[in-house]
């Protein structure tokens, strides 16, 4: 096919596949007062950002988007430096069974999350964290461990053992060379971890449906959620708004990091 | 020295890798375990699990709605297999080498890093009944549109169609750069033969793509086994339990029905067949590695 044809076909596919975001955009942006779900196709004034500081106000999305940054924050530096520290431990301490261990942590990831909902729930109401932010940051950095030590495993693989070597003979402590040497050797490869992993806990829904319900500590998108169930007709348009205010993060930071995600995901994270 | 490097940090050693194992064993394997254990007892969260064998296994294959919800399980595995895979091969190719093909893909990754509950959002909004799309629809003549989320199976097509629209974008991405990776000599000298399009693609790039082609699919059956979000976000596995899948009908069962020994033994079952499913397609990988 000729390269004017496939660019042709390319562009007419791209707008397609654009106009449900071009539809999300102009319904958001119509005020309630004016909202109809009639002209669905057809711009209406613009309340867009009118919209999002109702929706802020409306089931605690405010409060959700404090919580859920620090948990897309916190859980994966947490999980990022745990898993580090295995791979640390594995490949330049040369811990005995060290690949064992690897499989042990590692192993964490391949079954699906429904095997853990019920004991977390139960356990959480039990122990008090059902419902607290520390336990949403527990179960987040938990989840986020397994990827982490697998990156870093490897990442650490390349690095040849006599720096660790050398490190020793300059008389430096293994935290020492830990943090000192190995973590500032790997930074790219700890932002591409933690840029992946709080995608995946800012996008998270099951989690947060299982082990929250107040609105402080509900994660965004379970907060979402549940204002779709409730709120229809003319406040359709704040949930819409709501809709762009919790995707524009990880949309901008996805644009921006591509290749990272490409990279993560043909690692087989999901 | 390399003797005294294998044994004198271990205590060290184990000091870094606890932490790991410790976050890992507590929130992760003992509930493994336990859920295993509750598969085999009846349960309410309340007072202690009653051990009644595999009574709830009993109950789940005698349950009509667990079948149900096992082949629209399939039938997500299927249709990912199908629209998102196979389109996103066909946008891989359709952009390779050609000039600005960054800037051609970007509307389709767009959607990739919006959650299943916006996706959910936005779709059914636009098919809602006379949402958007029968809107569009009636200015073409279609006046009795179907209706697009009450209906099964149809529900559960569009909401495959609609999960596509999401992820076409990133196998894509994930295809280019497997495209990247090819050497260009055998490419060049393949064109020079006078391979174009299809043959290209057959004798060429499809061979030297497999290995990317495995992790695509294999990564599409694992995620497409656990659907939730999108379908929460679209029917809620309505109407009724029609559109339900097997991660839903774990969470209605357990925490909407307090049924908790049904719902580990559909946890514990969902986990037999994704487990089931990578070993058999692993093992067909590797085979087929070893015959090239």
């Amino acid at each position: 096919m000729s390269r004017f044809i496939r660019t042709a076909v390319l562009i007419v596919a791209g707008i397609i596949w654009l106009l449900p975001v071009y539809l999300l955009v102009i319904n958001a942006a119509k005020s309630p007062a004016d909202f109809t779900s009639k002209e669905a196709w057809l711009p209406n004034g613009f309340a867009l950002f009118e919209n999002m500081s109702d929706a802020l106000s409306l089931s605690g999305l405010g409060d959700a988007v404090f919580s859920t940054l620090i948990y897309a924050v916190v859980s994966p530096i947490v999980a990022v430096l745990v898993g580090a520290a295995a791979g640390f431990a594995i490949v330049a301490l040369r811990l005995k069974h060290g690949f064992a261990w690897f499989v042990v942590i590692f192993g964490g990831t391949v079954f699906p999350l429904q095997m853990v909902l019920i004991p977390l729930f139960d356990g959480y109401s039990r122990v008090g964290l059902f419902d607290t932010r520390l336990g949403m940051v527990l179960i987040y950095t938990a989840i986020s461990v397994p990827f982490s030590a697998f990156v870093m495993r490897n990442f650490f693989s390349g690095i040849a053992h006599n720096v660790f070597e050398a490190a020793v003979v300059d008389g430096a402590s293994t935290w020492r060379i830990f943090t000192r040497v190995y973590i500032p050797m790997s930074l790219s490869a700890l932002v591409a971890i933690f840029i992946l992993q709080a995608t995946f806990v800012w996008n998270d829904l099951l989690l947060g449906l299982t082990l929250s319900q107040s609105d402080d500590v509900r994660p965004i998108v379970t907060t979402l959620s549940g204002m779709q169930s409730t709120y229809g007709g003319a406040q359709l348009s704040t949930v819409l708004a709501a809709g762009i205010l919790v995707s524009l993060p990880t949309v901008v930071l996805f644009l921006f990091t591509q290749k990272f995600f490409a990279k993560g995901l043909a690692l087989g994270q999901y | 020295m390399s003797r005294r490097d294998s044994t004198s940090y271990q205590w060290s050693a184990r000091g870094f890798i606890a932490p790991g194992v410790i976050l890992v064993a507590v929130l992760l394997y003992a509930p493994l375990l336990w859920t295993t254990y509750l598969s085999f007892t009846e349960y309410n969260g309340l007072g202690d699990p009653d051990w009644v064998g595999l009574a709830n296994y009993g109950a789940m294959f005698a349950d009509p709605e667990f079948f149900g919800s096992l082949g629209n399980t399939l039938l997500w595995v299927a249709g990912t297999l199908i629209v998102p895979v196979g389109l996103g091969l066909g946008l891989a190719l359709l952009t390779f080498d050609l000039k600005g093909g960054i800037w051609l893909r970007l509307p389709f990754l767009i959607p990739y890093a919006i959650s299943g509950i916006g996706v959910g959002l936005i779709w059914s909004f636009i098919l809602q009944s006379d949402g958007a799309l029968d809107q569009a629809l009636a200015l073409v003549g279609v006046v009795d549109p179907p209706r697009w989320l009450l209906d099964a199976p149809l529900n559960t097509v569009v909401m495959i169609l609609a999960s596509s629209w999401q992820g076409v974008g990133v196998n894509a991405l994930l295809f280019t750069i497997g495209l990247q990776s090819i050497p260009k000599e055998p490419l060049e000298a393949a064109r020079l033969d006078g391979a174009r399009g299809a043959r290209l693609f057959g004798s060429i790039l499809w061979p030297m793509l497999r290995p990317l082609t495995a992790v695509v699919i294999g990564l599409s059956i694992v995620a497409s086994l656990k659907t939730f979000d999108i379908v929460q976000g679209m029917t809620k596995g309505g109407p009724g339990r029609a559109s339900e899948t097997l991660a839903l009908t774990m969470y209605k069962d357990t925490f909407v029905n307090s049924d908790y020994g049904l719902g580990s033994a559909i946890a514990v079952f969902l986990t037999i067949v994704t487990l089931v499913a990578s070993v058999l397609y692993l093992r067909q990988q590797l085979s087929k590695k070893n015959e090239i």
